[in-house]
């Protein structure tokens, strides 16, 4: 997601174009091409400016309306296109070939659905399946201490786990319907959106930390240096 | 001049199918592709129109003439039809062919949207308080819906 607003100017995006299977969206002021993952521009007369990422939070939509009841939700198309188009697109998608001109790391298969996270220059890839096994997954990414966490629904939030500076490491207890995490530290639990709901640190929340969750070949096209989490 | 403007017709059709062939989908772009799909689809809308014009000029000379037969006749009649297609194609967002933009995103509260089924994803944008989901799978197929959220204007991408 990106603010479609650059140096004070409103931008109108169209759908222009793809670039190894990423799509390409051209703003009708300056007819700029830019690409959809990065938000930078990548021809045109603004080639080189990069748009302001804004974060955004892939979750189940029960979850986003306990969240957020206040909240609005894009109407469908009413087009025949759109009614045509299957409600099994993700397994339909997955069936086509990956052609893409870099070349990839074997390490994960190309369609493998990973969690990336690029900060103040390090990109790491955390293979969701990984997540799964490991969930509250704990790193260090450079200096950030970082806390990804799965909940049962398939909703997948990343945080830094500092509090007052001090980096929690945290437990998932067991028993719960929805996700409670336990910090070793103090005992203090905390919920999916990061607030400790009880214990000393109760009140304080968690700062995200934006996840891409895109396919492997993807993320490795846009992100070449990446690591990958491995344990 | 049935020669030169069979050469200026193709040569028009050129500007707008190597673009179409180069920026496709499920095949390998490397940069000098994107590059030059980008500067002759920048090119294509004048360039197609200004070759369908001279396309026409000379057919109109050499018709009038009077010293063409029907061969060359059809053959000038089918020259004036592709440069016409031609500049119009130039015109037309074909990724729109394919994928149509949302034109005027029109939402619902929550209770409201009973297209959306519980464990579906959303994309959820949360800015100044302000909070919209666009449910994953619409994202996907318009691939990008452009809105005002908590005052900043975004364009939600998938």
């Amino acid at each position: 997601m990106w603010q479609a607003t650059l140096d004070g100017r409103a931008l109108r995006f169209v759908l222009a174009g793809i670039n190894n299977q990423n799509f390409i969206m051209r703003d009708e002021e300056t007819g700029t091409w830019w690409q959809q993952v990065t938000g930078e521009a990548i021809r045109g007369p603004l080639r080189g400016k990069r748009l302001t990422h804004v974060p955004h939070d892939e979750i189940t939509f029960a979850r986003w309306r306990r969240e957020f009841p206040g909240g609005r939700v894009l109407r469908p198309a009413t087009d025949t296109a759109w009614i045509a188009f299957s409600r099994d697109w993700e397994t339909e998608t997955a069936r086509y070939p990956v052609k893409i001109a870099a070349s990839l790391d074997s390490v994960l298969g190309p369609r493998e659905v990973v969690a990336g996270i690029d900060l103040e220059g390090r990109s790491r890839a955390y293979p969701v399946e990984t997540v799964r096994r490991q969930t509250p997954l704990h790193d260090q990414l450079g200096g950030l201490p970082v806390v990804l966490v799965l909940a049962a629904d398939g909703s997948l939030r990343g945080f830094d786990r500092r509090i007052d500076g001090r980096a929690l490491e945290f437990f998932a207890r067991r028993d719960s319907a929805d996700v409670v995490l336990v910090d070793g530290a103090t005992g203090s639990e905390w919920d999916f959106t990061g607030r400790a709901t009880a214990g000393s640190l109760a009140g304080k929340r968690l700062t995200p930390v934006y996840l891409q969750q895109d396919y492997w070949f993807n993320w490795k096209t846009y992100h070449p240096a990446t690591t990958v989490y491995r344990r | 001049m049935l020669a030169v403007a069979a050469l200026v017709a193709l040569a028009s059709f050129l500007v707008v199918a190597v673009p179409v062939y180069l920026i496709m989908p499920f095949r390998a772009q490397p940069d000098w592709a994107v590059t030059l799909g980008y500067s002759l689809e920048r090119a294509a809308p004048v360039v197609t129109l200004l070759a369908a014009l001279v396309v026409i000029g000379l057919v109109g000379r050499g018709w009038r003439s009077g010293r063409w037969g029907w061969v060359r006749r059809g053959a000038a009649l089918v020259m004036v039809i592709l440069s016409g297609a031609t500049a119009w194609l130039a015109r037309q967002n074909r990724f729109e062919w394919m994928f149509a933009p949302l034109a005027n995103p029109a939402f619902a509260r929550p209770a409201e949207a009973d297209w959306v089924k519980g464990d579906e994803f959303v994309l959820a944008v949360t800015v100044n308080g302000e909070s919209v989901a666009y449910p994953r799978r619409q994202v996907a197929y318009h691939h990008l819906v452009q809105d005002r959220v908590g005052g900043v204007a975004i364009v939600a991408t998938y």
